[in-house]
Order: structure tokens, then sequence, then C-alpha cells
């Protein structure tokens, strides 16, 4: 809607090696405080994961919080943008 | 049944630890993070398939018991019921969060290249030697706490034909599995690469496990040689020392196995006997597996920059995980996957110890991570 004309600021996390669960928990944590940013597509979350159960779980609840979900597998993690859900950014 | 060659326990035990290995990875099968999840996400979804695979073997035991594959029941190494079996599941609980994952999931994480479980798998082997230190302080509190004599089990303890308990409990989790499947709740959906649905994992390792009691008259466990390799270091190093523990000197596993004539005889001695014939192989497969399964998808990486606090909670973890498996004693895998579907009473009390000790785990672990992640915020 209004984001159009505004590319979006990136809220970059690498969580490569850590500790589970530290993805998800981290990733639901930005995701509570930068809950409004994100949804008027002023901010992008973006997490760098090797951590296989977090590639199952971020994206359906964030999909389930009403946000966009791209998984793309990168050399040798994966990398996870949640953004908010506009008509176009389905699929 | 192939114990009386050593050649065949070392092939037996290999092959099923890189399957199990393999799968594990793919699922990304972690009990501690079933457990754990309960109360750090509310959410019990990974916690299903343990609850699948639990009752997976306890048919599967039944049938071979029923037609005498097993006939060393309740499996060797299986104690008595003791207050020690709740202290230890408790700590366990504790240390599995705090590692990150338990004594088994800490091998797939290390074989995928995880430096944090390869941290915790330190831990576990320090934590083992700590405790045959402890031994002599612990032995007398587990003979004084010991109770329901000479009942294993919960059908010996009523005195009743297994079949009469297990099939009660049996019926209503399918009842409940059957109400999980119409809700949708069995399948995950996922964008991890080569993602194995994590029930097939669970009927896999149920049957993994079946094969293990039939072949070499125990189901999967492996801690003991955890304390054994800790016993094999000192022997390196202070093979003086190694002669005075006396928790290295015991040899809790001797049976003859009725089938082969074969004698089981082993402890946590620095000695290559029948325990780590039977349980190195399969931690070796496990490592092996995953890294197999991490290189064929191109995720084997080993990353050096993780927060201190998080090494420390792990390597903490892992300790705290090689004192309670010795303590409990055994592990998770052992006491959930072995004896808790022969309603072992050991096993029931150590998960009445493993829930509350998860629980502190989750409290824990929430702390060192919200309050030290590292994190770069760019434009």
């Amino acid at each position: 809607m209004m984001s159009d004309q505004k590319i979006p600021e990136n809220i970059d996390i690498d969580m490569r090696g850590q500790v589970c669960p530290a993805t998800l928990l981290v990733a639901m944590d930005k995701l509570n405080k930068h809950r409004d940013a994100i949804k008027k597509g002023l901010e992008e979350l973006c997490i760098k994961t090797d951590n296989r159960e977090a590639i199952t779980t971020i994206p359906t609840t964030a999909r389930n919080m009403g946000y966009s979900v791209n998984v793309t597998q990168m050399d040798s993690f994966y990398q996870i943008v949640v953004r908010n859900f506009t008509p176009e950014s389905k699929k | 049944m192939i114990t009386n060659s050593v050649f065949l326990m070392y092939l037996a035990g290999s092959l099923i630890g890189l399957l199990a290995g393999f799968l594990m990875h793919r699922s990304d099968y972690c009990v501690a993070g079933m457990f754990r999840d309960i109360f750090l996400f509310r959410n019990i979804s990974m916690l299903r398939y343990l609850a699948i695979q639990v009752i997976a073997t306890m048919v599967l035991f039944e049938i071979c018991r029923t037609l005498g594959l097993l006939p060393l029941y309740p499996f060797p190494l299986l104690g008595f019921a003791s207050a020690a079996n709740i202290i230890g599941g408790f700590i366990f609980g504790v240390g599995m969060v705090m590692a990150g994952g338990c004594v088994v999931g800490t091998l797939y994480k290390m074989g995928a290249g995880s430096v944090i479980s390869a941290v915790a798998f330190v831990g576990l082997i320090v934590g083992s030697a700590i405790y045959a230190e402890l031994h002599p302080l612990w032995a007398p509190f587990v003979k004084a706490t010991t109770f329901f004599q000479p009942a294993k089990t919960l059908p010996e303890l009523l005195g009743i034909n297994p079949v009469l308990v297990l099939s009660p409990v049996v019926a209503v989790s399918i009842i409940i599995f059957i109400k999980w499947h119409k809700e949708n709740q069995i399948i995950r959906q996922s964008e991890a690469k080569g993602y194995i649905q994590p029930w097939k994992t669970a009927v896999a390792i149920a049957l993994l496990g079946v094969l293990s009691y039939v072949l070499v008259g125990m189901p999967l466990g492996i801690t003991t040689t955890y304390a054994k390799i800790a016993a094999m270091l000192e022997t390196l190093l202070i093979p003086e020392h190694v002669g005075t523990v006396n928790f290295f000197q015991l040899t809790p596993l001797n049976v003859t196995h009725p089938a082969t004539g074969a004698l089981l005889q082993g402890g946590a001695g620095p000695q290559l006997d029948s325990i780590w014939a039977i349980q190195f192989p399969l931690i070796a497969g496990i490592v092996l597996g995953s890294t197999f399964s991490a290189l064929l998808l191109g995720e084997f990486a080993i990353q050096y920059r993780v927060p201190l606090a998080q090494v420390f909670m792990a390597l903490s973890g892992g300790l705290l995980l090689g004192v309670a498996s010795r303590m409990a004693p055994a592990c998770n895998v052992w006491h959930l996957m072995g004896g808790l579907p022969i309603l072992a009473l050991q096993s029931l009390l150590f998960i009445l110890g493993l829930l509350p000790g998860a629980w502190v785990g989750s409290k824990i672990v929430a702390c060192v991570i919200l309050g030290t992640r590292q994190e770069k915020t760019k434009q």
C-alpha cells in the first residue's frame, strides 16, 4: 500500500552455528519487537540459519502470523526472509 | 542372535547407527527439543512423533517377545526402580536442553558440523569421568532408595501378563494417533531440502530398536560407552588412577545370551568388552550417518563463530548429561525407546524427573539466548 516508494530496511540476523532453539527464539523476538514496521513494509526480517528445524518452524509460524515468507538455500545454509503480506508477495 | 560374533555385532551396530543418524539429521529428530518445546513454545508437534515411536516399539517388542525372539526380557542392564531414576532424570532434563540435544541429538548435530554439539560431547565425556569419582557416594543412595523389588516392569509389579497392561495403552494411543491424523497434525510442511517426514523416522527408529534388541539382546543405548571413552582417555593420561576408581572395575553387564550361549560381559572400564561392541559402532554410525546426510545436501558446515555464552551453556549441559546418565542410570534413548515400551519402572520414574528438568532447562536456555544473541543490523 504505502510501502511502494520505500525500500524496506533489513533486520539481518545470522544464527548459523547457534544452539537450538536460538533461531526460532530470536526470530520470534524480532518479529514481536518490529511488528509494526514489518507490517507497514518498512522493514524485513532476514535470517541466516543452518538449523533444519527452524527452516520448518519459522515459515509456518510466520505465515500463521500473517507474514509472507521466502526460504532460499544458499551455500551451506538457508536464508529466510519474512516481510509483510501483500497480494503480490504471495507465493 | 548374532552375539557370538563380534564382527557381526560391529556390523549391525554400525548399520543401525548410520541409518539412525541419517534419518535424525533429515527430520531434525531432536528428543531434547521435543520436551523443551512443550515449555518454551507450548508446542507438542515433535513430541507426537516420539509418542508414535514409543507405541510402535511397544507393539513390536511385544510381538517379538510372544514369538520368543526376546529371551532376555526385561533386557540386561535394566535395574530396579529407585529415587535415583527421578533425580537422574531431572538433571538429565536440564542438561539435554542446555546442551541443545540429548546424548544422541548431540551426536547427529556434531556429525553435521555443529561446534556447539561437539563442545557438549566433550562435556558428556568429562561429566561421565566426574561421575566415576562420585560413584562411591551415589551408589549407597541408590541402594537405600530402591523399591518394588524384585519387579522391574509395571506388568511384573502387578503380577500379570504384559499383554494385559500394554493392550489398553496401545489401543488408547492409536485412537489419539487417528485423531491427530484427522486434524492433519502428522504431516509437517518443511522447506528444508531432503526433509524426511518425522513420523517415518519415528517408525524407522522403532524398527531399528527392535532389531537391536533381537540381534544383540538390548535396545538402543550408548551412554556407558561415554564413561568408557572417559576411562580410556584416563588410561592414556593417568593410568595408575584408573585402577583405583571402583566404578571402572564394575561389570554391570554379565549375562549369557540364551539363544547363542554367548557371554555378554562389560562395564564402564577401559577394556574392549561387549558394551563397547554393542554401543561404540552405534555412536560412530550416528555421527557418520548424519555427516553423510549433511554432505549430500550440501549443508555440512563448521561454524566457529558462536556466542561464548552458548558454548559455556552447551559445555555445562554436556557435563550435566554425562553425570546424570550414570546417576539415572542410562539416558533418554534407553529409557524412552527401550524401557518405556515395556513399561519399565525405572523408565517411568526417569520421565517423571525428565519433564520438570526440561522445564528448568527451557528457562535457562531462553535467558542465555535472548540475553546474548549476536545481531548485526545493517542497511
